[in-house]
Formats: structure tokens, sequence, C-alpha cells
């Protein structure tokens, strides 16, 4: 009778500690966000959409076409080519295909001349995995509109 | 004979146990494991060093990708001979205590779950969530950062982000109190778990069990402490030791485990040198020929990579003593004897992680 009251004195106090957290919890600062209709203001160094941001100063991209962000990445997700010769020389296709892309950040860190950047987006979900294949136009349309340093930009609207 | 999982909500991943009963009584327990199988030491085999680093951040245990390519570096930076800069040594320390933090909450809070307590759950994940915070600012990544390079890390801290650490590590120290006050207290807990799943200091060894399930059945052994890296040997901190074995000294070597990280944290801080960040190496690092084994405490346990290269910029072979995979097989002699109900009890407690199983 005496270890049945002991055990029910330790639940009484177990409970009413636990509770005490809760309640705690309950009064205090609320710790989540209504998500679709609150948006959330990543860090600047997030690992978000990838982009080919246009140089404001000759109007073209930075891309000096060497390939380098093609042969290290691990998933094989970016397609380039180009055409011209000499100065000549153009982007005519810059593929990469996000839904492979494993946003390991690799291709930021080869390129000399940070022709490609991350952006701090994170809606990119989508019904078709074709949207997915993002293409020069659309690089160049996720871009934040001013230079910056490498993978440290401000939060934008959606591109 | 009862089959659990591979579906099962507690199984923390795909793992089927293959459970023999006599009524309910456990006679043995067969773990079935493979379904999570990514084989990442052949895929390391076809990438570079470089790519690598992104492949065991997902490849191998998905909750401590840091603590992965810990000890994957560890092993590149043996057979390159590569000296990794002061200021990286302790930045990676910083990370990895971070990252054990996280881990040991994530399992924490799926532990409640399972015996449970739900609130216990939200707690936790509400100060994990401010650890991804952290790591999100200072690595760009949330789950897998790739932020340790060959010979270095990749990017300096942003400013004010060692403030945020100090003042995140003062809030923590009071908030495992609060899981104290959770479930420590709590009768109904501490049934579930105290005296459930004794694992013997010698049947522990003979297993090969490590990390934190060795230590709760009094094996006095902690990597960071036996072979220091990074900057543990310049940091005091104290391995809890239990000599129970049961489910309750494994949650009382993490929850102090926990605070001891806490403690890590704020003197690598204090001491963090200025300086370079990164040691001067190609960025797609080739290495000569030779071959290394680095040893490191991943929050599971002893986290092992042997690297062999044969020159070049790609390994040769690749083999990682993976944690959860000798501690799940300690598992069998932890639940023979005890009741059905225990079983889920005994392997939340071991905190396995299956991709880290099966790799």
């Amino acid at each position: 009778m005496e270890a049945l009251a002991t055990r029910a004195w330790q639940a009484v106090v177990g409970l009413y500690a636990g509770l005490r957290v809760t309640f705690r919890a309950l009064v205090g600062r609320k710790n989540t966000v209504m998500y679709p209709l609150e948006k959330v203001n990543v860090a600047p160094r997030w690992h978000g959409l990838l982009a080919l941001p246009v140089d404001p100063e000759t109007g073209s991209d930075k891309c000096i076409i060497c390939f380098q962000c093609e042969r290290v990445c691990p998933d094989r997700c970016i397609h380039i080519e180009a055409g011209g010769k000499g100065k000549d020389r153009l982007l005519t296709r810059f593929d990469i295909e996000m839904d492979k892309c494993c946003y390991c950040g690799l291709c930021v860190e080869v390129c000399p001349t940070e022709a490609i950047v991350f952006v701090p987006h994170y809606e990119t979900s989508t019904y078709n995995r074709a949207n997915l294949v993002y293409d020069l136009a659309d690089l160049r349309r996720a871009a934040p509109k001013e230079p910056i340093a490498r993978g440290v930009i401000a939060m934008r609207g959606r591109p | 004979m009862l089959n659990m999982g591979p579906q099962h909500p507690s199984t923390h991943g795909v793992l089927r146990l293959v459970v023999t009963l006599d009524g309910e009584n456990i006679v043995d327990v067969v773990p079935d494991i493979g379904y999570l199988h990514s084989s990442v030491e052949k895929m390391m085999e076809y990438r570079t060093y470089l790519q690598n680093v992104a492949l065991t951040d997902r490849g191998m245990d998905y909750l401590t990708a840091l603590a992965n390519e810990e000890g994957y570096l560890l092993a590149v930076e043996r057979v390159g001979r590569i000296e990794v800069p002061p200021r990286a040594r302790y930045l990676r320390t910083i990370m990895l205590e971070l990252q054990r933090l996280s881990s040991h909450l994530v399992w924490l809070g799926t532990w409640g779950i399972d015996l449970g307590a739900t609130t216990v759950f939200l707690y936790c994940f509400r100060e994990r969530e401010r650890i991804l915070d952290l790591f999100e600012q200072a690595t760009g990544g949330r789950l897998h950062h790739v932020y340790f390079r060959p010979g270095g890390v990749y990017e300096d801290l942003p400013d004010g982000w060692t403030d945020r650490v100090l003042a995140f590590c003062d809030e923590f120290v009071a908030r495992v109190d609060e899981y104290h006050e959770l479930l420590t207290g709590n009768p109904i807990f501490l049934a579930r778990v105290q005296g459930v799943g004794v694992l013997p200091r010698d049947r522990a060894i003979a297993m090969g069990a490590c990390g934190p399930v060795a230590r709760a059945s009094g094996v006095d052994f902690d990597v960071r402490r036996a072979f220091p890296y990074e900057a543990y040997g310049e940091l005091a901190f104290d391995v809890p030791v239990f000599q129970e074995g049961d489910c309750f000294a494994r949650y009382r070597v993490r929850m102090e485990e926990m605070r001891q990280s806490v403690r890590i944290i704020q003197q690598a801080i204090a001491k963090l040198p200025a300086g370079e960040i990164r040691a001067k190496v190609q960025v797609n690092v080739k290495l000569p020929r030779g071959e290394a084994y680095a040893r490191t405490e991943s929050p599971r346990g002893d986290l092992g990579v042997y690297l062999v290269s044969e020159g070049g910029d790609m390994p040769y072979r690749v083999k990682i003593r993976a944690p959860s995979f000798s501690n799940l097989y300690a598992l069998t002699e932890m639940m023979r004897g005890w009741k059905v109900a225990d079983v889920i009890a005994i392997l939340g407690s071991v905190d396995i992680v299956l991709s880290d199983v099966d790799r």
C-alpha cells in the first residue's frame, strides 16, 4: 500500500514537472510560421536556386565558357555548349537539370568569374519534371539585378 | 516469429527485425538490413576527392553530414599529408559539436515519440531548428552542408555568427534541464527504460559496440580523447561513462554529451584563432599513392574511413566502418530475454540511422 502511494506521488510530481514545461511553452514565444501565408527569410548563403548573373558593365554573361562547373558537378546536371570563335565565343546552351542537382555548390566554388551563383530562393516545386530543366533564359532571369559577392546576396522575390 | 518492419514507424528508416518469440518473451532478434543500401563505397571510386565530399553527406549517415565529411577528409588529408590551418581546425570542431547536438536532439525527440512522450519531440525540434538555422547561415545547407574541403573549410563564418552560437549555447543548457524535467522525472518513462535492455560490458566489447552505447555499458573510450583529431586535443571536456548498460544509461550518456558539446563549442569559440581557413592545395586535390585509416567520433560512435589511393584524383578504394552497423548487431544481445513491448524502447535507445547501417 505504501509503495503504491509512493508511486502515485511520483507520478503526480512527474506529471506536474512535465506540464509546467508545457505551460511555459504555451505562454512563451511562438515558434511556428504560418508558412504559405508568411514567408521565411533564408540566410544569404542558402543553397537555393542556381543563377547566371549578367555583368552590368558589358551587358553579357560573366561566363567565360571554361566548362569547369560542368566537369566538377558530381551529378553531371550542367550542360554547356558554345558557338563562335575567339572574342565572339558565346554561350548557346547552359542547361541545369535542377531535379538532378544535389545543391553541393561545387560549381559555384570552381567558377573563376563568379558567373554562377546561388540565389536564396526556396520555392522551386512544380507539377512537371520538365519544368525543372532551367535553360539560359531562366537562369538569367533568376539572377539578382545587382552585382553580388559570391553566394552572398539579399533576399529577392520570385524570379 | 514476428516481423517488425521494414515499414514500421519506430524502426527509424527501413529496418526489418525478425523477432523470434516465446509467448511475449523475445528469444532471438535478427536484424535484416540492406533496404537503404546506396553503394557509397563503390560510387566513391568513380568520383574525385572533391566530389566525394558531397557524396559522404547524403550517402552515409544523413543526420550527421559534417561528421561524415570529417571522417572522409581526415583520411584524405592523411594520405595527402595536408596540413589544416588552425582556424579551419577550430571551425570544424565547432561545426562537428553543433552537429552532435542536432543529431542527439533528433534521437531524443524520436525516442520520446516511440515511448509515448510526444511533447519532447516538439521541444527537441525547436532547438534543432535553431541549430539548422545556424548551419544555414554559415554553410548554406541545413542537412547537407558540403562545407569541409580537403585542407580546410569552404567559407569563413559570417559576421556575428559566433555571438549567435554563444547565445544559443547559453539558452540550450537551460533547455537540457527542461528535457530532464520532462523525461527523467517521469515515472512512466523510467518504468519503460530503467533496467531495460542491459548490455553488459564484456558483451558490448565483444559485439563491437561503440560510441554512447559502449560508454553506457562502462567502456571508457572516446575517439576524441583517445586519438585527438582537429582541435579536440586542445579543449577540455569530460567523457560521460555509466556502468548500468541499460536504456536509461544510454539516455543519460547522450544527455551529458550534449552538455559537454556545449562546453566544447564555448571553449572553441573563445580560442578561435584568426588566419587562413584553407591549406594551399588544389581545389580538385590529387593525392599521392598511399593508404590511411581515419578514426573519428561521430554522434553515433566510432566512424572509421579507410582510404587507398593509387595516385590521381580519385580514390582506389574507400571502406567505411559505420558506427550504427556495429551498434545494430549489439541489439540482439540487448533484446534477448525482454518483452515485445521493450523492442521499441531498446531499438530507439541504440540510435541507429539506416543509411549509415547500409551505406
